[in-house]
């Protein structure tokens, strides 16, 4: 195509553009007239296939229906995509939300996103993973570090203190990982009897911790115990261990439906969490308090819970059931 | 007419997208709006554009994402060592051309299937990226990069610059050198090449060579981005580039290229995606809407074949 | 072929010199049975290969079976339901895919690639961020039990291969499906309907991959949006690794077979010598090359191409 011929053609397509401009252009000025909107709550989680985070949007729709705003849902295509979280922030800063509940998908490489909310004066509150950098109004959450760590040594405390474990690790990549992996190790520091057998990658999914867990048992002939960085992962490691007739302790992360089932019935050892549920509810409280000038800590750390066969019957509710509560009861100043 | 058969459906879905969103999206025909859709474009065009050249080669570059993901990490590891901006990018263009001459050198003096060729370069990249970094991000890059990514001149924002400016080289380099003459005729008739005394091996291998090297840009456009290097953060675009340029009317079979549709394809995917966030509609629309862009495209174009 | 089979050999044999427990009947074992799962998900993939088309949605259409048989179990209490529901949503996938190949004339690639974001939207809407799990003892068999201390996928792999090989060798669909993979014109002119073959087969390849659904859901005992996800590039390795072409017209079942027990070895020998998991895709990646560089010296292509 000869470049004359190519200008006209690019010429063509901005008459379009232009075109298009206009008709926004009256398509906005008719918005505007429409009087005051509803509050824009814009909640940001990190991918569609991991039940803990539809838990967390479902608590966020019930806390915001409540406190009568609108929630808006930001979930990359591609799981845990730092690239497309960075764009879904800058597409949701055009639609002005009033404020962000952000979990950001890594810890550091989303530091610029956080900065754009900033830069565009939106208040952000930072949910369940902290980012290391940017301002927020509030941080609320819990430590995946301390979740780990406080998980791990139940399941430790139950081999009573000797015994061999294998770790199996999330995603290369993940800051998650980082976090839950340093969390076990500190918390094997305190067993010098128990032996780390091995310490491999299952991705953070099911069927990949589940060929490794295979693999491993016909490496090692007494496993006493699995270290899991998330409940999928961890139930995978169940059917291993079910499939090869073995048993071992087994712990994982997440506190999801499926993971407290299998507490219930007594396959998987306990799974650690913070109550995603909880912290749905509410990091968008605190979004929505900010708004409405109340006051909001810059820190809500939850409680962890090691959800084992006693305590689970909190976890066990079906969370279309339950209700978000009230604010004072869990922020007390 | 003869022109007007060449644009690619895309073409059309692109305006198409363009109406509906600026109606119905609030906020989506801002000035600030298209910009970011130019600058959420900017990096996955950089991976496009060389992937052009390659498919129309008959060939395939899986590895693109994985080596990004790397050559991030090399640009972050470098600027965190106190190296100046020059240096650094240096080094990443120096790795990406490496894997961009071994995908050369796999596909056309071993002889190799592409697709397994950059396949098991893929592993590679990726594998080199996590060890170097031990599955961290590499954070501390400096106010170097960030800045320069965060500039605009005249009011265009830095990557969208880049972007144009790549686009210029390589329409430069395929509709107006000797080296596109051969891009072309690779693809279509090898043969020829051959026997008119090319050295065809040589200008086949830099064709991966370049998308080797651009990934090297590209990673400079992803590392500011993302103010950090992260072996992982671009798995994945390979797919994303080649569907872009299939969509813009670059055929495999044929030899057969056309730089602009690339372009096409790279805006259509994005102000597609672009337009669902800011309506905020459902995730997995997105994702549904995403496939059926792609096959809308090529159907129009099927469609309009059979009519001529 | 017997290039591959001596490469799947001598990685035994490093294996099994490094490490003790490799060379065990109970790992051999365990290793057939995860390959026998990677053969499943790329069987339907390697016969669409070979009529020189591309599958990139059997990923996708696998985790949707699965997720669909695992609702219809629930839902009806019987086995049947879950594979008749796994099948037709294979079947139903793979049948669109030879129709947008064939009839609408879209490039392979572009069709099925679009196919597979189209199916994740509907899987992820589907089951909305939930899983579904629990399943009985019988049907979770399929994928995590034994038949005479043979793990049963092994027993389906051997069936499939069997299956391949009447396709291949006896049977007029598999002559054309070669056919038209080596030169889709000639077969067009010599009378082959090319294009109700490859209809056939893209629904053949979809029926597959809908199977491979319900024995992957029987052996993770648990369904969720995306299972399907990270299946896709072990399945194109593993076809690609066994020896059959892209450029379609040779390869086969058998060299699936074998790309899938190179590759579960190397995973099973890395989490056995306890490599940490950041060399996975490198030491894949090299064997994916390896392989294909001993396939192209062994069939004289470095002279052809130099």
């Amino acid at each position: 195509m000869t470049f004359g011929k190519e200008l006209k053609f690019r010429f063509k397509c901005l008459g379009l553009l232009m075109f298009c401009l206009g008709v926004a252009g009256c398509g906005e000025t008719k918005d505007a007239s429409s009087g005051t909107k509803r509050e824009t709550i814009a909640l940001f989680t990190k991918n569609q296939t991991n039940p803990y985070f539809e838990t967390v949007r479902v608590a966020a729709k019930a806390a915001a229906a409540e406190q009568g705003v609108d929630l808006k849902n930001y979930i990359p295509t591609s799981n845990d995509s730092i690239p497309e979280q960075m764009n879904q922030i800058e597409d949701a800063i055009t639609s002005r939300p009033s404020a962000a509940v952000f979990i950001p998908v890594d810890a550091k490489a989303m530091i610029p996103g956080v900065e754009k909310f900033n830069a565009a004066g939106i208040p952000v509150v930072n949910l369940i993973d902290r980012a290391d950098g940017g301002q927020f109004v509030s941080f609320l959450g819990c430590d995946d570090y301390a979740v780990a760590m406080n998980t791990a040594k139940y399941l430790l405390q139950k081999m009573n203190g000797k015994g061999n474990v294998i770790i199996i690790e999330g995603q290369g990549g993940s800051s998650n990982n980082q976090k839950r992996i340093a969390g076990f190790k500190k918390a094997l520091e305190e067993f010098p009897n128990v032996k780390v057998l091995a310490s491999q990658t299952g991705n953070f999914q099911r069927n990949m911790a589940l060929q490794v867990t295979e693999n491993l048992l016909q490496a090692h002939t007494q496993i006493d115990g699995i270290l899991a960085a998330n409940d999928a992962m961890a139930l995978g490691a169940i059917e291993a261990l079910d499939a090869a007739n073995r048993k071992a302790l087994v712990i994982g992360m997440n506190g999801t439906k499926e993971a407290i089932d299998a507490v219930k019935t007594g396959k998987l050892l306990a799974t650690g969490d913070c109550d995603g549920f909880l912290q749905g509810c509410m990091g968008t409280m605190a979004a929505v308090r900010h708004l409405r000038n109340l006051p909001v800590p810059r820190e809500v750390i939850f409680p962890i819970t090691v959800f084992d066969s006693t305590n689970f019957k909190g976890a066990d509710v079906p969370y279309e059931q339950r209700m978000c509560p009230k604010w004072e009861s869990i922020v007390k100043d | 007419m003869a022109r007007l058969a060449r644009i690619p459906g895309v073409a059309f879905l692109l305006v198409l997208l363009g109406i509906v969103f600026g109606v119905f999206a609030a906020g989506f025909a801002s000035l600030p709006n298209l910009l970011n859709i130019g600058i959420q474009s900017s990096t996955l065009l950089l991976l496009a554009l060389p992937m052009t050249f390659i498919i129309m080669t008959e060939g395939l570059d899986l590895s693109m994402g994985a080596v990004l993901g790397l050559t991030g990490v090399v640009l972050a590891s470098a600027l965190v060592a106190g190296n100046t901006l020059i240096v650094a990018l240096a080094a990443a263009l120096g790795v990406g051309l490496v894997f961009g001459i071994a995908n050369g050198l796999l596909v056309v003096k071993l002889g190799l299937p592409p697709f397994v060729a950059t396949l098991g370069t893929l592993g590679i990249a990726q594998g080199i990226a996590l060890v170097v970094t031990s599955g961290e991000s590499v954070a501390g890059i400096g106010p170097a990069l960030p800045r320069l990514y965060a500039s605009r001149w005249v009011g265009i924002p830095f990557s969208i610059l880049v972007a144009i400016f790549m686009y210029a080289v390589f329409h430069f380099l395929l509709y107006h050198t000797r080296f596109g003459n051969y891009v072309f005729a690779i693809g279509g008739n090898r043969e020829a090449l051959v026997l008119a005394g090319v050295p065809a091996g040589f200008f086949h291998v830099s064709v991966y060579a370049l998308a080797g090297l651009m990934t090297g840009f590209a990673a400079l456009l992803l590392t500011g981005r993302m103010n950090s290097g992260h072996p992982i953060a671009a798995m994945g675009m390979e797919f994303d580039a080649i569907a872009a340029v299939i969509v813009g009317g670059t055929e495999r079979q044929r030899g057969n290229g056309w730089l602009p549709g690339t372009v096409l394809g790279v805006l259509a995917v994005g102000v597609l995606r672009n337009g669902l966030n800011v309506m905020a509609l459902p995730s997995s629309l997105q994702v549904a809407s995403i496939g059926l862009l792609l096959i809308v495209a090529l159907l129009i174009d099927s469609i309009r074949r059979r009519r001529l | 072929m017997k290039y591959r089979l001596i490469g799947v050999v001598l990685i035994a044999l490093a294996l099994g010199l490094s490490s003790d427990a490799f060379a065990t009947p109970s790992n051999l074992l365990n290793v057939l049975r995860q390959a026998s799962l990677v053969f499943l998900s790329a069987s339907g993939l390697t016969l669409v290969i070979v009529g020189a088309g591309l599958d990139l949605s059997v990923g996708a259409n696998l985790g949707l079976s699965a997720c669909f048989a695992a609702a219809a179990i629930k839902a009806t209490g019987t086995l049947f339901a879950g594979f008749s529901a796994g099948l037709a949503c294979g079947i139903i996938v793979g049948l669109m895919n030879g129709l947008m190949v064939t009839k609408l004339r879209l490039p392979p690639f572009i069709a099925t690639y679009g196919m597979l974001w189209m199916l994740y939207g509907v899987n992820y809407w589907y089951m909305k961020g939930d899983t579904i799990y629990g399943f009985p003892s019988e049907f979770r068999s399929l994928g995590s039990g034994d038949l005479l201390g043979i793990p049963i996928p092994v027993y389906l792999m051997a069936i499939g291969l069997l299956a391949g090989g009447i396709f291949t060798r006896y049977t007029t669909f598999g002559h054309e499906v070669y056919a038209i993979g080596s030169n889709a014109e000639a077969a067009r002119l010599s009378g082959i309907p090319v294009s109700s073959r490859l209809i056939l087969l893209y629904t053949l390849s979809g029926a597959m991959a809908g199977l491979a659904g319900v024995i992957y859901l029987a052996r993770l005992n648990s369904a969720e949006a995306g299972i399907g996800s990270p299946l896709l590039l072990p399945a194109i390795a593993a076809v690609l690794i066994g020896g059959t072409s892209l450029f379609g017209g040779n390869g086969g079942l058998a060299g699936t077979m074998i790309g899938a027990i190179i590759l579960t070895l190397v995973l099973n020998g890395m989490n056995l010598l306890g490599i940490n998991s950041n060399w996975q895709p490198l030491v894949t990646g090299v064997i994916i090359l390896l392989a294909a560089l001993i396939d192209s010296l062994t069939r004289g292509h470095a002279e052809l191409r130099a």
